[in-house]
């Protein structure tokens, strides 16, 4: 007579495993999709895949993202020098210093922000940025994005701070600590990995995100920013070349936007690869 | 501690990107008093603006010409709002916007460009459709390929007796507008002026029958996909993906196939309509241009509009001025495929904008 309950047992783990898979099984096809079509365009187009400007549309040749992918890296740094302070000092206000009644405020506004579509975010920089500056740039992009990171960093990091015992606060104050040193000196210190966790997945949230690119940074596919004087000027960024260039029919920049895809996924996978590497689990 | 790692990442994102800024330099030097001149409008025109802005490097290689395809509404009110130098749009400016900055603007039609009725059905090639067969068709009255209506059209033609299975835009487009006029201009008794529009209500879509795609793509995809549909796309994603192309029938009674002759000649013979300046309004007659007369033109042609601005602050003028007259000369002849060159007459017409262009208070 066999085992009903083990039997039973056995068709439900297998249940679990199948519906599991099934559910991550689109984001591997998505995965092997952009590795094949976007791999063989970037080996297609080698050093000048990641240097040069696009090609003319419709012929054979297939040029570059070189501004789109110099414009994402400068909205990543741009957008974490806003961003990050703002998110860190926001998320320790709410948490360290919760009984001020504005703490609670500013928990209940970060955390709605995240139900802000981000194009409309893109519309309002638009308007009190953009629209004054009488030009579109890579700086408006930024702002743009840092609104759009901050609630998904500030609840990282929240939780990144909750998650610090009482006792070594307690154990700062003894040794004569102030509460900024004991924030700065002790708690940072012990939740470094959720704190950097929640820095980093908010950078590699934004650095995919087109809609509050839209209206901000003006898909200016001509020029490189060189340097820092290029940040009032109009930029691209490889995700808005990506929506732009999937749109149009010519497949030499269909093949561009399948290899910017690959390089997107590539960067965001380095920024997590880096984020693993750097910041070890601090045992408590 | 963690202000230090983070500093470390920084310092390395600092240290790529300087590396390729070298790279960039290196590989395509630009000039050190370029001008840069940014747009922002239709989607449609934007490959073709793209392509200009290398192109127009070989005559000018300080123009640096940029374009944001964010559709032609918003390049229009950005251009009001003055955040860009240029616009591009598909409709030019309604007339209550050309009567404010009247004086102010010129819009120049830069480019032609093409609806495509495309079929799947096996076996069938070089269909003939009218305005009235397609409005019974997407009012969802004409239910079988092998209709008497279609059959009248194509009496050698070997039609299935298949359900026809009607695609659409499910996105606002100004496609759907010029392909609605189409129908409302030569059947008007059987497409009625409400049906006329970016997304109007589809009649078709409560037989059951009728299925949207986004974008030009979205519709291309449905049609290869599903034998014995119909549907419509710009010119280029017809050729692009090799779709089955119908004639249509012109005011003239021909049944014309889109080529860049019978769009020419479409416009040639819309010209009568359009105002005789650049700055003049051309909210009346530009639609002119969609089902008109003429031997041999092609119903289903439109054009689309670059807008600038009478004056620029300081070398944008110039660049403006340049740009222009590149555009309507040389640019002519570098039309990317899909598209389809201006004839003579409005490169003439446009060219008088060149002269209506200076710095501001100069």
């Amino acid at each position: 007579m066999p085992d009903w309950r083990r039997v039973k047992d056995r068709l439900f783990t297998a249940a679990t495993v199948a519906l599991a898979l099934l559910a991550v099984a689109p984001l591997f096809h998505i995965l092997a999709t952009v590795v094949v079509r976007g791999g063989s365009v970037i080996l297609r187009g080698g050093v000048s895949f990641f240097t040069d400007p696009p090609a003319y549309p419709g012929s054979g040749e297939l040029g570059g993202v070189g501004p789109a992918l110099l414009g994402t890296l400068w909205l990543g740094l741009v957008t974490s020098l806003i961003g990050v302070p703002l998110a860190l000092l926001t998320a320790i206000y709410i948490v360290e210093y919760r009984e001020g009644r504005l703490a609670r405020v500013a928990r209940v506004f970060t955390s709605s922000l995240l139900e802000v579509p981000t194009v409309l975010i893109g519309m309002l920089v638009f308007l009190v940025v953009v629209v004054p500056m009488g030009r579109y740039s890579l700086a408006a992009g930024s702002i743009a994005l840092a609104i759009v990171m901050l609630p998904y960093t500030v609840s990282y990091v929240e939780r990144a701070l909750e998650g610090v015992p009482r006792t070594y606060r307690e154990a700062g104050y003894s040794i004569g600590m102030t509460r900024a040193q004991v924030v700065f000196q002790v708690v940072m210190g012990i939740a470094s990995r959720g704190v950097a966790a929640g820095i980093l997945i908010g950078v590699a949230k934004v650095l995919s995100e087109t809609a509050p690119l839209l209206f901000t940074i003006g898909s200016a596919r001509g020029s490189y920013p060189t340097g820092p004087q290029s940040l009032l000027e109009p930029g691209d960024a490889l995700p808005l070349l990506i929506f732009q260039f999937a749109q149009t029919p010519y497949s030499n920049w269909q093949d561009l936007a399948w290899g910017a895809a690959l390089l997107l996924t590539l960067i965001i996978l380095a920024i997590f690869t880096l984020l693993r590497l750097l910041f070890r689990e601090v045992k408590l | 501690m963690v202000l230090k790692r983070l500093a470390a990442l920084l310092l390395l994102v600092a240290a790529s990107m300087a590396l390729l800024s070298y790279a960039g330099q290196r590989w395509r030097p630009e000039a050190p008093d370029s001008i840069v001149l940014h747009g922002e409008g239709s989607s449609f025109l934007y490959p073709q603006v793209q392509a200009w802005s290398e192109e127009v490097r070989s005559t000018y290689p300080w123009l640096v010409v940029n374009y944001n395809p964010t559709g032609s509404g918003a390049g229009q009110s950005a251009f009001i709002k003055r955040v860009v130098d240029f616009a591009g749009s598909d409709p030019p400016l309604t007339g209550e916007a050309w009567e404010r900055l009247r004086g102010k603007v010129v819009q120049l039609p830069v480019v032609i460009g093409m609806v495509a009725v495309v079929y799947n059905v096996p076996g069938v090639d070089g269909l003939r459709l009218n305005a009235e067969v397609l409005a019974l068709i997407y009012r969802g009255e004409i239910e079988y390929w092998d209709d008497d209506a279609i059959a009248r059209l194509n009496p050698t033609a070997n039609l299935p007796h298949e359900r026809i299975i009607v695609v659409h835009r499910s996105d606002s487009s100004g496609t759907t507008q010029v392909f609605t006029l189409y129908l409302h201009k030569a059947a008007p008794s059987l497409w009625p002026q409400e049906l006329v529009g970016k997304s109007p209500d589809w009649p078709v879509d409560y037989t059951g029958r009728g299925i949207g795609g986004k974008g030009n793509q979205g519709v291309t995809e449905l049609v290869k996909r599903n034998p014995y549909s119909i549907g419509y796309v710009e010119y280029a994603y017809a050729v692009k993906e090799g779709l089955s192309i119908a004639l249509l029938e012109n005011r003239e009674g021909e049944y014309v196939a889109p080529s860049p002759e019978a769009a020419q000649e479409a416009a040639r013979n819309a010209l009568g309509s359009l105002p005789d300046s650049p700055d003049g309004d051309w909210s009346r007659g530009f639609d002119s241009v969609i089902y008109a007369p003429g031997r041999g033109s092609y119903p289903l042609t439109t054009w689309s509009f670059l807008l600038f601005y009478k004056e620029y602050p300081g070398p944008e003028a110039e660049a403006v001025r340049a740009f222009i007259g590149w555009i309507n000369t040389e640019g002519q002849k570098r039309v990317v495929e899909g598209y389809v060159p201006i004839p003579e007459e409005l490169r003439s017409l446009n060219l008088k904008a060149v002269e209506m262009i200076g710095v501001a208070g100069g």
